[in-house]
């Protein structure tokens, strides 16, 4: 083995990709973040440790609360009431709080959610234009596509289209209702219940109800759950 | 006290975007229908310079018809857009 290292490219093997390395330089809220931690930790408010599995955690919220949310208004039309009129207490219900841990919601001086109902008349479809508003309690981080401006310019412009590219066929007679999560009330849409599910429980229900199918780019279907494998062709 | 109420007409005012506003520059002079009424909470005007006990004003949720917003818009004509604005960003329909 010869002392080569990767620095001087002296060696044999091709490169078929680019060099990772990091382009521009830092935002000014990644440096503002930075300095806030480190003071913070130097500070005693809390350890690296402790920020550590913060993030950890944070990253790993993922969609299965709304799933859950969206299982148990399917079955309990009392709760589903409840939800419609006060997102974040019937939240709490199905074990999501989104003034706990801190963090994971939006800023905890003003915290509404507002769920979008799909009907035989009506289907919803979330966006945040100006940044990428989304209700991370029930859906944790929001896909890389979300946050795009190809995505945001063009789903409140062109929304069948838009919702067409992710196969989603809205009929020409069913209203399709952008919501636009401008200022900080925060929206999930409760997807209508698919035929083929009759009779299946809570629990069996909440796991085809997707991440897609609560922005409203999808529709839940009885046979694709969370971990079905795609295949193409 | 809420200057609208569900069901009026308002249009959008189209004033100056000056610094931070949040009202989109899609939606102005554009005319929808209050469809919710939202709780009082300081305008981003003053929350984006930290002033967090700053004006306070009603905000609404306001429904759009989408060929109100884009004159060319290609889709169904019952297709709509909902967003929400302070009371200053709205005015009463003429």
């Amino acid at each position: 083995m010869s002392s080569t290292t990767h620095d001087d490219h002296a060696h044999p093997h091709p490169h078929p990709h680019a060099p990772i390395e990091e382009k521009g330089e830092a935002a000014e809220f990644a440096i503002l973040e930075a300095a806030i931690r480190e003071l913070s930790i130097a500070k005693g408010l809390f350890s690296a440790e402790d920020h550590r599995r913060f993030m950890e955690w944070y990253d790993k919220v993922g969609p299965t609360g709304g799933a859950r949310m969206v299982a148990r208004a399917w079955v309990d039309p009392a709760f589903k009431q409840r939800l419609l009129a006060d997102g974040v207490t019937a939240c709490k219900e199905i074990g999501v709080d989104w003034l706990q841990p801190t963090g994971s919601g939006t800023p905890s001086d003003y915290t509404y959610l507002i769920t979008c109902e799909n009907t035989p008349k009506v289907h919803n479809v979330i966006v945040c234009t100006l940044c990428s508003c989304y209700p991370r309690p029930l859906l944790g981080l929001s896909p890389a596509w979300y946050e795009r401006p190809t995505y945001r310019r063009r789903v409140v412009r062109w929304p069948r289209q838009v919702l067409a590219e992710f196969g989603t066929i809205i009929p020409p007679d069913v209203e399709v209702r952008v919501h636009d999560s401008n200022q900080k009330t925060r929206y999930i849409v409760l997807p209508m219940r698919p035929a083929g599910t009759e009779g299946w429980s809570e629990e069996k229900l909440a796991t085809i109800v997707t991440r897609d199918t609560m922005i409203g780019v999808a529709l839940p279907s009885a046979d694709w759950t969370v971990s079905s494998t795609p295949t193409h062709g | 006290m809420s200057r609208f109420k569900i069901g009026d007409r308002v249009t959008v005012r189209d004033i100056p975007p000056l610094f931070h506003t949040r009202t989109q520059g899609y939606t102005r002079g554009r005319t929808g229908t209050v469809v919710a009424l939202r709780p009082e909470w300081v305008i981003p005007e003053d929350e984006a310079w930290g002033r967090y006990e700053g004006r306070r004003e009603p905000f609404y949720i306001v429904r759009f018809n989408q060929r109100d917003l884009w004159p060319d818009y290609g889709g169904a004509a019952l297709d709509t857009l909902e967003t929400e604005f302070s009371e200053r960003w709205l005015e009463p329909a003429s």
